[in-house]
């Protein structure tokens, strides 16, 4: 139980958070916020019921035909659901700041507490918890006697993801937040990527040579299976169905295992946090006598001015600085090697990229293009304070903008370059006709996404911090008008390559992507000619908006 | 004739319904070192940052060295070296990236940034830590660094928002001496400050922002003159101030002149009897 004072606090913080929101809808862009805000947890909302009733159909029918323990499928796609969406995408997520409690004396009971009240506050965790009460209620439908035992399950299954959740969070934010940690992750990323690769040849050799020897091998790691949270919350499950109600109750107990594992290593993080971490990369000083410095020369970017290339050299430290910006943006990679690896395989049904493996570069791309809007449509966000230095230098914002815009055209240059070579490795050389299609439509979406980003970051723009993970989430506006963009160049794309096939050129649709190119660059000019205006019109919110503690 | 180098014209700015500065008229003539003083939420902010285009007046003018600031805002922040309130740092870039960053930003070449950028940190004693990101910086250090990238280019004038608040005395020592060589070279300074004896040392010429109106202005002497008239004309007022007059011999602190010149008294003691 909390003390009379915790619980104090804790209505001290709920009251606080609410006058925060009451006081946000003082002015336009808090309302816009709210009702942009209002639209997304509607659309979050429909999505999970939308869904949960599918979870729902689903889990009726896998109960009602006696394949209890195939309820894992569900539940494997809910964890990874619950636990790759908040880090996939940082756009949408938030993991608040509670550091600021830290000057009350708040217990450290109070505090974990807050913490996991603030990790449920998360689309992720809305749309899963509905699709678990659907996935209760189909097993009730099914079996009315599994139900009380479904729904105690399921909710140690929920606990266990919340806690995960958290816990990714909370330790992949201590890695990303020292440069050797970082450097340490990366590599063991790139390693589990070519480790993998070595895995397809060998599985081929398999194949080729010895297909049932594979199988069984293969049959051998399901046990493993069952010892995983998913499966041991669907063998709880099966085992209460066959009567083996011992077992049940073995199964739940290591699922209450993991439940304390997770809290416990969560618990070391939070722990920590409580004491006042600090996760800066502060350098220690130099010792001894005083070492002349000499400070370098900035970066010498060709065919631009002196703040174009200091603005440039800039966003880019920001950005090599940022490990959860740097972990996003390596996602169209492991998306396609996700598609590759984990969705294909014996005893599964192959997903529609092996079948038409000439969609992957085009989808890599697209996702690639989307994980960019991070840094698009909010560019101010992670200036913080230091906004003001651009309002009181000798620079124009077109040339702000033009420079942030470099960087941005880099970044999705790279990434699309990125998804080039991992399409090639995964899903074998993609023919020309869709190269060139693919670069025409992102000649296209980018300058889409630029003005629209360009203007956006002016009119709402939100201080975000490039260091911690699940703090990159921009406003709700820009959330919002960043998914109506995408769906929207998206569906263009979509109808244009449609129509492509049709005709049965896809080169058609290369030529309409350009025409788009060029109407989509024009619109840009356009806007970039109005920024300097926009710019002095909205100083006062930008500035206030990203000067915010 | 020389033109101001600050002139502002019945400069207004409004918050809605509040009106946080009211008809200011400036005036500061090239050379001077300018204080601008003004109790809590008197209008000192608000009006730097009018001045230095962070801010759009409601209405009025600013004219910095006889230019226009709304008309021509890029040739007046090419002359004007700014620290605002916030202290505009990029948080996550070292001293020496920020510097060259900013010297860049003000035209500078590479090759000159970088090397000002070395002059500045070792200037500001700000070498010992090189790798260090700025939001690792301590208060001081970050005022410093601040000061150092607003004088990077080489300003005629440099607006200063309390530039002596949470620096310690080595820092303020380093940062005054930095400023009074800048004078001496002929720049103009205008810097707002609680601490009333740093200004009463460093400025020849103060104004006084009191509810948004500029109620004094002027050189420290012509300021004192008229505070002691004043005084000596409302001895035997019962309404004026109750602050006491000077000894014979003795000058009125500047503190002592801006309490008469905004009204004030010290409040009398009070006491809070739950405080330990």
């Amino acid at each position: 139980m909390l003390s009379q004072e915790s619980r104090g606090q804790l209505a001290a913080i709920a009251y606080i958070r609410w006058r925060l929101a009451a006081n946000s809808v003082r002015n336009l862009q808090g309302r816009l916020e709210l009702i942009s805000k209002i639209f997304m947890a509607f659309g979050a909302v429909m999505g999970g019921f939308g869904l949960g009733v599918c979870v729902t159909a689903a889990s009726w029918y896998i109960v009602s035909r006696g394949n209890v323990e195939l309820l894992a499928i569900i539940l494997w796609i809910t964890f990874l659901f619950w636990q790759l969406v908040p880090v996939m995408a940082t756009a949408f997520s938030q993991n608040a700041d509670t550091s600021s409690l830290l000057r009350f004396p708040v217990s450290y009971r109070s505090f974990f507490l807050i913490q996991m009240i603030y990790g449920l506050v998360d689309l992720a965790t809305a749309m899963c918890s509905i699709w678990l009460v659907g996935a209760t209620i189909g097993v009730g439908i099914a079996a009315p006697r599994l139900m009380p035992w479904a729904a105690i399950v399921f909710l140690a299954f929920a606990l266990m993801n919340i806690l995960l959740g958290r816990m990714i969070f909370a330790w992949v934010e201590r890695w990303l937040a020292k440069r050797r940690t970082r450097e340490i992750m990366g590599v063991l990323f790139f390693l589990f990527i070519i480790s993998f690769q070595m895995i397809n040849p060998m599985i081929a050799r398999f194949a080729g040579h010895s297909q049932p020897g594979m199988f069984r091998s293969i049959e051998s790691l399901l046990p493993l299976e069952r010892l995983t949270p998913p499966g041991l919350a669907a063998s709880a499950l099966a085992l209460a169905a066959s009567g083996d109600l011992l077992k049940a109750a073995g199964a739940f107990a290591l699922l209450l295992v993991y439940v304390a594992a997770i809290f416990w290593l969560l618990n070391l993080r939070v722990h920590k946090q409580y004491l006042g971490e600090n996760l800066s990369e502060g350098a220690a000083r130099v010792a001894g006598p005083k070492s002349k410095l000499a400070v370098p020369e900035g970066w010498d970017v060709p065919h631009v001015s002196g703040p174009v290339a200091a603005i440039f050299e800039k966003e880019l430290r920001y950005l090599g600085r940022s490990g959860p910006m740097l972990f996003t943006l390596v996602m169209p990679v492991v998306i396609l090697f996700i598609f590759r690896f984990a969705l294909t395989g014996a005893g599964k049904r192959e997903n529609f990229m092996v079948h038409a493996p000439e969609f992957a570069f085009p989808v890599g791309a697209a996702y690639a293009l989307l994980l960019t809007v991070n840094l698009v449509y909010n560019s101010f966000g992670p200036e913080g304070m230091g906004v003001q230095f651009y309002f009181a230098s000798p620079v124009r914002f077109r040339e702000i903008l033009i420079a942030k815009n470099f960087v941005q055209g880099t970044v999705i240059a790279l990434e699309i370059f990125a998804v080039w070579i991992a399409a090639s490795l995964f899903f074998g050389t993609p023919p020309l006709a869709v190269v060139c299609a693919t670069l025409a439509g992102v000649l296209y979406g980018a300058p889409v996404n630029l003005a629209l980003g360009n203007f956006l970051s002016l009119y709402a723009p939100k201080k975000i911090d490039f260091a911690t993970l699940g703090r990159q989430r921009a406003s709700g506006l820009t959330a919002l008008a960043s998914i109506g963009a995408t769906v929207a160049v998206m569906g263009v794309a979509a109808v244009t390559v449609l129509v492509a096939r049709l005709l049965g050129s896809l080169w058609f649709a290369t030529g309409a992507f350009l025409v788009f190119a060029a109407i989509a660059w024009g619109a840009y000019v356009l806007v970039l000619q109005r920024v300097d205006g926009i710019a002095l019109d909205r100083r006062e919110n930008l500035i206030s908006e990203l000067s915010r503690a | 004739m020389e033109p101001c180098a600050i002139l502002t014209e019945n400069l207004t700015r409004r918050f809605g319904d509040l009106v946080a500065v009211q008809d200011v008229n400036l005036q500061v003539a090239p050379g001077q070192f300018f204080g601008f003083l003004g109790p809590n939420g008197a209008g000192k902010s608000t009006t730097i940052k009018m001045l230095t285009g962070l801010l759009a007046p409601s209405s009025g003018s600013i004219r910095i060295m006889g230019l226009d600031l709304v008309a021509d805002p890029v040739e007046v922040k090419r002359n004007i070296g700014v620290v605002p309130e916030g202290m505009a740092l990029f948080a996550r870039l070292t001293g020496a990236e920020y510097l060259n960053f900013a010297g860049r930003m003000y035209g500078l070449d590479r090759h000159t940034a970088a090397q000002r950028a070395t002059e500045l940190l070792e200037f500001m004693q700000l070498t010992d830590q090189p790798k260090a990101l700025i939001t690792d910086y301590s208060h001081g250090m970050q005022k410093k660094l601040a000061m150092a990238a607003a004088v990077i280019h080489g300003p005629k004038i440099l607006f200063l928002d309390e530039p002596f608040e949470g620096v310690d005395a080595i820092a303020s020592g380093t940062l005054k001496t930095m400023l009074q060589r800048m004078i001496a070279r002929g720049a103009t300074i205008f810097l707002t400050s609680h601490v009333l004896e740093i200004v009463e040392r460093l400025c020849s010429h103060v104004a006084i922002i009191h509810r948004g109106r500029l109620v004094a202005q002027g050189s420290l002497e012509e300021l004192r003159a008229g505070v002691e008239a004043q005084a000596a004309a409302s001895l035997h007022d019962p309404a004026a101030s109750d602050l006491p007059l000077p000894k014979p011999g003795e000058k009125l602190t500047l503190e002592e002149m801006f309490l008469r010149i905004v009204g004030g008294s010290r409040e009398p003691e009070r006491e809070l009897s739950w405080l330990g």
